[in-house]
Parts: structure tokens; sequence; C-alpha cells
């Protein structure tokens, strides 16, 4: 029998949680993509969507608050040939942890984040998250949240990121899609994923959405990747694909906003200075014979620190 | 052998950020290094980056060096502001060199000097009823015995150069080689030292060659001056290297596979170094065996993450996708990475944290050294759970534990902290080839087979089979959890899984061989006992060694195992002890309150340093005879500019 990715731990969210449908949609894009489970490695920060990788039949793990991008980092850099998701919620990713998501951009490391956005920390019992817009009251405030809000999809493509989308957690089909794209893309993919929080948001709700999505590829003439390196072609990509996550009051795009795999990763990068790093990766690297003696030596590598007569 | 030596020299080059002190320090280990001398430097600087006063104190012997000490043999003063910072730092027949082209400079016009600093100077000049100018500092350092080298760097670089080239850029080396003709090093070692600093850009190199020339021609021309000539000694090749450097070329060594950090005094040299050296082809490597031919090439991965706490995440992920993996940081960095050591505690990940203490709290003395990030070390994280604190004192510890450290993280499925501090970090030391034998790699205890494991699997002894990512399914979290890794909050199970983790101390000391632990130097039967931990050592074993030729017999209690403490080991070597004294770079004598907390000892007699300068020699002499007469029971330490 295929392999499913369940794990036959008890689903703790609340009944009509959006996680539900990113959990499924995730499970069958690792199936279907066909890697062993120890290929995989699913982490998450603090929070209802933090539970995730224990939902899940490969190796997870289950970070700090606002620290998953950097943890999920060092998995990919000690062994690039895994396939590294991501899955925090927005308080996780953009609000305690908004500094790594900006670098994570800088970096372009291979890799899959999955935002679980629904306006609100669940976990804590609904104080206002940095999608929640400013005058709204969702029922675990006090008074209605006094900040803005921020726009996800603005600032991944802001901060460089190659592959920005947004998914809908209610269409798991599409949902699935749109993660296997992400996983498929060379570089980091960021996934705008709307998740109604039945219990503490009852203003962005399922019913809500579905009012308002739609998909951008519905219009045949919808392209977001770049495919030439020329500047021009670039721009214009990155500039519709601003101006298309402006929109979200009446219509709320949903899809992929914008794609260039011709920024290099963040393991190419390294590649370039260390051009053994893809065959020889570090989490493999021999280190020491049978009998522990070391396999570098100092003599040349440290030769300009040799007092020369 | 002890005390014979013949030579023996303190020199101090001061002189403005940015001006070169550290090239010229350069030139002078490697010159005196190629004569076959021992060296052994200290940086001192201010957070700066161009103007503010710097030092390089260094000391020359034809024997183990361990120390520095006051006053000094010589002190070059490369700008105005060196005389009057360094003017308590001279005694009888110290050799003062200055240029006299600036000694009607006033100490106002110092902008460069802190206001409090001009205070202090001003007060003991004007108390000697003197000119508060250089001429004045000059003449305050004279009636204590001091003798005055006046020479006009302008004219000599024109001399040298002719009158196209800045005489301050060539300032470093003019008075770097005039104190080398002064000691009366021949000048070819000298020159063989600038053509090893300078030796890459020929106009460089030129220019220097000739400003050699001439600083030893002028030394000659003055009456009595530079006529001696330093005996050649044997020598053989060696390797400059800082503290920083000794740490980078052991755990490079020591098969380190992936360094992040965050740029951070003292600290980030370490890892600048390495990004210098992180590519290995044949001839650097050897490979395996004659079946595995793989490794003919091979690299380290250094990150520089967008903070320390970043830094710290992707260390422990890559430590549990089985590659050996560290950072680096100083103390605000390492208060950062609090939450996530907490995190490598409850999921046993052999990580590593090297930690170079500076002076605290908060941003503190960035530039300074300090031992009083002892306590926080061992206590940083929320919870109860076992990690490792590991010290080292000198370059050739630090090279050899950064090979150890990887080892019990990796054995003993903890975190480990590689405590260090500025005054190692930024010394410049003279390495010999290293000794691999003393490097062995050692590794996991026992690893789970490929596939599902039980990544927290109970065991009589507490270390589970090591899982990795890539090879096995395995769950972690930050909650407490069950053997496969998932959430539990069972009260059983949560008893089961705290005592697993924390038999590991047990183990640890069981494991860990004695004097990896704990190390005992000098005289049996002793009179006086010290104890201490890090770059204390050297000093310590000089000043005993001083103390020997008084006949008073000493020994050192040197802990290196900070965490888990080894009790057992410590009351057993203070349980003879007369007298003992704690001696620490820190306000509370933080290892004498471990041992009080762990061995029920009370240790009544300390000597502390906490003005962010290197505790030297002649102090701790002092210090120990004050408290052998009677007459103090704390000594604090204070010298130093």
């Amino acid at each position: 029998m295929a392999h499913n990715f369940r794990t036959d731990l008890w689903v703790d969210w609340c009944p009509g949680c959006g996680d539900f449908g990113i959990l499924a949609a995730l499970q069958q894009s690792l199936a279907e993509l066909g890697k062993k489970p120890e290929d995989y490695v699913v982490l998450s920060g603090i929070g209802c969507s933090a539970k995730t990788p224990h939902y899940i039949n490969a190796a997870g793990m289950h970070t700090l608050h606002g620290r998953v991008i950097p943890f999920a980092t060092g998995v990919k850099l000690a062994n690039p040939n895994l396939t590294v998701i991501v899955d925090g919620g927005d308080g996780d990713l953009l609000s305690i942890g908004a500094g790594h998501f900006v670098a994570a951009g800088r970096r372009n490391t291979d890799m899959t984040i999955i935002i679980h956005n629904n306006g609100v920390y669940g976990l804590t019992k609904g104080q206002a998250s940095p999608t929640l817009p400013r005058g709204t009251k969702t029922k675990g405030l006090q008074r209605p949240n006094i900040l803005d809000s921020l726009n996800p999809v603005a600032l991944a493509l802001s901060v460089g990121y190659t592959f920005v989308a947004r998914a809908f957690s209610f269409d798991v089909k599409q949902t699935k899609e749109i993660i296997m794209k992400g996983i498929k893309h060379r570089g980091t993919a960021v996934i705008d994923l709307l998740q109604p929080c039945p219990t503490y948001n009852e203003i962005n709700t399922k019913e809500y959405y579905e009012e308002r999505v739609y998909y951008m590829d519905k219009d045949a003439s919808w392209d977001p990747a770049v495919r030439e390196a020329t500047s021009e072609e670039a721009e214009n990509k990155y500039l519709q694909a601003i101006k298309r996550s402006l929109e979200w009051d009446d219509k709320i795009p949903l899809g992929i906003f914008y794609q260039n795999e011709l920024v290099p990763s963040f393991g190419e990068r390294i590649n370039g200075y260390i051009p053994s790093y893809f065959e020889d990766v570090p989490s493999k690297s021999p280190i020491c014979d049978a009998e522990g003696n070391p396999l570098v030596r100092m003599e040349k590598i440290f030769s300009d620190r040799l007092i020369k007569k | 052998m002890v005390g014979m030596s013949l030579v023996d020299i303190d020199l101090i080059i001061g002189g403005p950020q940015g001006g070169g002190i550290d090239s010229a320090a350069q030139v002078v280990i490697r010159s005196f290094s190629i004569a076959g001398y021992e060296t052994y430097g200290i940086r001192e600087y201010h957070s700066n980056i161009k103007g503010r006063h710097s030092y390089f104190h260094v000391r020359i012997k034809d024997e183990q060096v361990r120390s520095l000490r006051y006053p000094v043999d010589l002190l070059v003063c490369l700008d105005y502001e060196t005389p009057f910072v360094h003017i308590d730092d001279v005694a009888k027949g110290t050799i003062v060199l200055y240029d006299e082209d600036l000694k009607g400079t006033k100490i106002e016009q110092v902008l460069t000097m802190e206001p409090e600093t001009k205070k202090h100077i001003t007060e003991r000049l004007k108390r000697d009823n003197l000119e508060t100018t250089l001429s004045g500092a000059i003449e305050y350092m004279k009636r204590k015995g001091a003798v005055p080298f006046p020479v006009s760097f302008r004219d000599l670089v024109v001399k040298a150069l002719g009158p196209n080239k800045p005489p301050s850029r060539y300032a470093n080396t003019l008075g770097a080689s005039m104190a080398m003709a002064l000691v009366g090093l021949p000048p070819e070692f000298t020159m063989s030292g600038i053509a090893s600093v300078f030796g890459k850009k020929k106009e460089v190199l030129e220019d220097n060659e000739k400003i050699v020339n001439g600083g030893y021609e002028f030394v000659k021309t003055k009456n009595g001056m530079g006529t001696k000539q330093l005996k050649v000694l044997e020598t053989k090749e060696r390797y400059i290297i800082t503290g920083n450097e000794a740490v980078a070329i052991g755990k490079v060594v020591g098969g380190l596979k992936l360094q992040t950090y965050y740029p951070i005094t003292p600290a980030a040299d370490e890892s600048f170094f390495l990004e210098g050296h992180d590519y290995f082809e044949e001839g650097n490597v050897s490979s395996i065996s004659e079946e595995n031919e793989v490794l003919k090439k091979t690299g380290v991965v250094i990150v520089q993450a967008e903070d320390e706490i970043s830094a710290i995440a992707m260390a422990i992920s890559g430590a549990m996708t089985g590659a050996r993996t560290a950072t680096g940081t100083s103390g605000p960095g390492f208060s950062l990475m609090a939450e996530a050591i907490g995190y490598a505690g409850i999921n046993e990940i052999p990580v590593v944290i090297t930690l170079y203490q500076r002076g605290g709290p908060s941003t503190g003395l960035p530039t300074r050294n300090s031992q009083a990030d002892l306590l926080f070390a061992i206590y940083a994280g929320h919870g109860e759970f076992v990690k490792i604190v590991y010290s080292s004192g000198d370059v050739d510890e630090a090279i050899q534990d950064a090979v150890k450290v990887f080892n019990y993280a990796e054995k003993f499925q903890v975190p480990v902290i590689h405590i260090l501090d500025k005054n190692l970090a930024n010394s410049f030391y003279v390495i010999d080839q290293l000794d691999y034998s003393k490097m062995k790699i050692e590794r996991w205890l026992k690893t789970a087979e490929e596939g599902d494991a039980d990544r927290f699997k109970l065991t009589s002894d507490g270390v589970s089979p090591m899982a990795f990512f890539g090879k096995n399914i395995i769950w972690l979290t930050g909650d407490e959890h069950n053997e496969t890794g998932h959430i539990t909050e069972d009260p059983e199970t949560r008893d089961e899984m705290l005592e697993k983790r924390m038999k590991k101390v047990n183990l640890i000391l069981k494991t860990i061989p004695e004097d990896e632990q704990v190390q005992v130097f000098g005289d049996d039967n002793p009179q006086v006992t010290l104890l201490s931990w890090g770059s204390n050592k050297g000093v310590i074993l000089d000043a005993l060694d001083q103390l020997r030729k008084e006949g008073i017999r000493g020994n050192l209690v040197y802990v290196k195992l900070m965490n888990p403490f080894p009790s057992g080991l410590v009351s057993k070597y203070l349980s003879g002890s007369k007298l003992i004294i704690n001696l620490e770079n820190n306000y509370t004598g933080q290892l004498a309150l471990l041992v009080r907390q762990n061995c029920g000892i009370k240790i009544e007699n300390s000597i502390l340093k906490y003005n962010g300068r290197h505790p030297t020699q002649d102090e701790v002499y002092r210090s120990i005879k004050k408290i052998i007469n009677n007459e103090e029971k704390t000594v604090v330490m204070t010298s130093g500019a």
C-alpha cells in the first residue's frame, strides 16, 4: 500500500478548522510527489498550525515560536537533498518571526513556506494577528484591533521571494496543486493559505472567502512566470504581481502571483564557493577514519598563518 | 627550565585604531619568532573603527611565555595619545619612544581621549606640578626613571621614502622596527618579519623595507642605544594565530561541516576567518581508505544569519541532520540564544555554541575581557535540562577542546557551550604543527537503524540511539514528548522523560576522563592553592613560578568542565589546601560560588578583576602576596589602559 503520510494521532483542531484542509492537501502532495517519507522534513513554529508535523507520517520538527524558518534553513543547509516544508501561522511567520520571513526572501533557500493565515492567535484564545485589519473586532478581542494589517503577498514580493502564491484551504484540490508547484519550485516558495478560524474569527469565515475568491489563472492570459533574464520582463511580472496583491475586499485572487526560477537558490550560491557542496553534502560528509583520526589537515589550508623565514 | 630566562621583554605599541597596530603586532611577533623567540601578545582596542586609542602588549622570552607584565620595558608611542594613556605603565629603565614633533600637544587637544581618562591623567600631572602636555607626560615618566627616546617620525619617513608618502601610514612599521632595533634584534629578522606580513604587495614591501633600514640606522646614531645584539635561537616551522583562529582550526580538523553566526565582537573573527578557509581540495584532505576515495575535496558551510536566534536555530537543525554544526557568539548574542538552547536540551541535540565572553551586562565593554558569563552559560534556558559547559584557557587547549566539545555533544546528545573570553580570542599565539593524536574524533555511542525510529527511546544511561533527518522518520517538539517524539502531558511519561535526560549528568561525569574535567598544576604540599578557570591559567602559573623563587610552594586547581560540575574531583583537590584563593575576571567570584554550591567549600580569599583588562603577572603575584601576608582577603586588580 502506498504511504499515505497519515499518523494515527487524533487531530486536535476545532471542528471546522481550516487547518484540516491544509493537512489533507499537504499529505496528498507528499504522496503524489512520490519521495520516501524520510526524504521530507516538515517543520512548524508554535500555535494551532504547529501541530501539523505530528499529523504527517514523515520526519517532523515542531520548533519555537517565530523561528521555524531558520530551523528549516538549517536542515536544508546540512542536507540539500531533503525536501523541506514549513508550516507557520500568520502570527508566527509575520509578527514574532517577521525578521526571519524577510531574511528568507533574500536567501531563496529551496523550500516551501505555508502561511496558515486566519487573522488571529488561536491557541492563546483569539488575539489579533498581523493579518487582521485595523478596526476589526473579532470575538476574542476586548476592543477593535488598533494595528494596521500587513499584506503577506506584497511583503513576500518586496523581499525577494521567487514563488508567491495564495490558496484557500477549503478548496483542497487546488490547494494541493499549488503546494505541489511550490515544492517543485527551485527556491523559496511562499503560499499565503487562507485558513478560517471557526472559533475566534467570525468575520473571515469559510463563507466570507467563498463569496470573494477567484483563481487568477481562470484568465488564460495570466502568466506569473519570469522566463527571460531580461530586467524588463522581470520588472513587468513583478509589477503585475504587486498590483494583483492589492486586491482584497471584493475579489480575493488565488493562485500564483509571481514565479522566477532564474534567481539562484541559496544552495546554488553556496555551491559557487564550495564546488563539492551538492555531492559531498555536509550531513553525509565523512570526517574521520575508523580509528577516529581527522581527515582534514590544517597545514595547507592555513598556510597563510605560517611564519616563513 | 623555569626561571632561567635571559631575555624577558615587555613591549607596548600604542596608536590610533586604524593606524596599523595589528600589522605592527604581526611584524613584531613574526620577526621574533623567526629568530626563535617565544612571544605572547594581547590587543586592546575600543569599540570603534578609526581614531580611538588601541595598543598591542607583547612579551618576548627565550622560554615559554604565558602572561604579560607591567611595567613594560619599551613603550612605543605612534601618536600623541599613547604617552598620556600609558603614563603609569613605565618604571626605571623603560624606553619611551615618542614623536618629538608632537611634544607641545596639550591633553585637551587629544580629542580621541575619553573625558574621564583625560581627567584622571590631568590630575596626576597636576599633582606632580607638570604641564598637561605631551612633554609633561614624558617628564612624568622620566621622574619614574624612564628613558625618553624622541624621534621625528616625519623626518625619518621623508628621509626613507621622500616627501610624497604620508608619515602616518608608516608610523607603525617605523615604530616597530625601532623597538626591535632598541632591544637588539638583528635587522635581518625584522626584514623577514616585514616580508612575512607585507610579502604579497611588492611596493608596500619595498617601502617598508626602507622604513626598517631607516629605523635601525636612526637607533644606531643614538649614543648607547641599539648596541646590544640578541642571540639567535633555534627555530622550527610555526604558525601565528589568534585564539579565535585556534578554535576555527580545531573545529575544521574536528569535522565542522556547518557554522552559523551573526556578527559580534569578539566572536565574529572566528567565522570571518573560516569564510576565508572553507573549501579544501586534495592535499588538504586525506581520503578515508583505499576503498573510499570519495573525500578528495570537501568544505565547511559558513552562514551569516539574520540574527543570533536564527544562527542557533540553523545550527540545531543542522546538527539533527547529522552534520557537525556549531555557532559562535558573545554575551548579547548568547542572551538571544537562550530559548533555543532549551530546545536543544529537551530534544537532546548535539550542537556546539562557542561563547566568547566580553564585559557585560548589556553592551557593556564590547571589546574588553570578562569572565562574568559563567553562571549565565550554565543556567541559560528555562526549565531543567543537561548541557555541558566546557572552558579553554590557552591556545593549545582551544584547538584540542574544539574537537572535544563536538565529541561530548555527539556522545551524550546534549548541547555544549564552549566558553572562552576576549583575552584568549584576541591574543596572538605562535603554535607548532598540530599533534593530531590529541585530536581524535568520537561520535555517537549508538545510532538507530534507517527508517522509523524512537528518537527518545528510554535507556538505562539516558542516551537514546541517535536518529537523523534524512535517515529516519522521527519527530521533535519543544513540548514534553513520548519516546516517538509526539507531544504528551501525561504525568508519568513526563517523569520518565525528564529523569532520562537528567541521567546524563552521571554519565558525563563518569565518562569524561578526570584530567579533562579538572587539572592541577604546581607543587605538592602547597602553602597556597589558586582556584581558577579559563585564560587566567598562564598568568597564575607565571606568578606561582615567581613565588617559587622565594621559596613559596603553590599550586593551581584549574577547572575545565564547568557543568555538570565535577564536585568530587574539585573537593578532593582542594581538601589538603591550607590557603585557597579564587581568582577570576568578574565581581562575584562565580567559580567560588559554584564550589560552595556543589562542594560545600567556602573559599574565603579572592583575587578579582573586572575593569575589562587582562590580569598581568606582576599584579597576580602582588595580590597573592597580600593574601598570604594576611593584609587583605579580597584583592581587586586594576592594571591596564
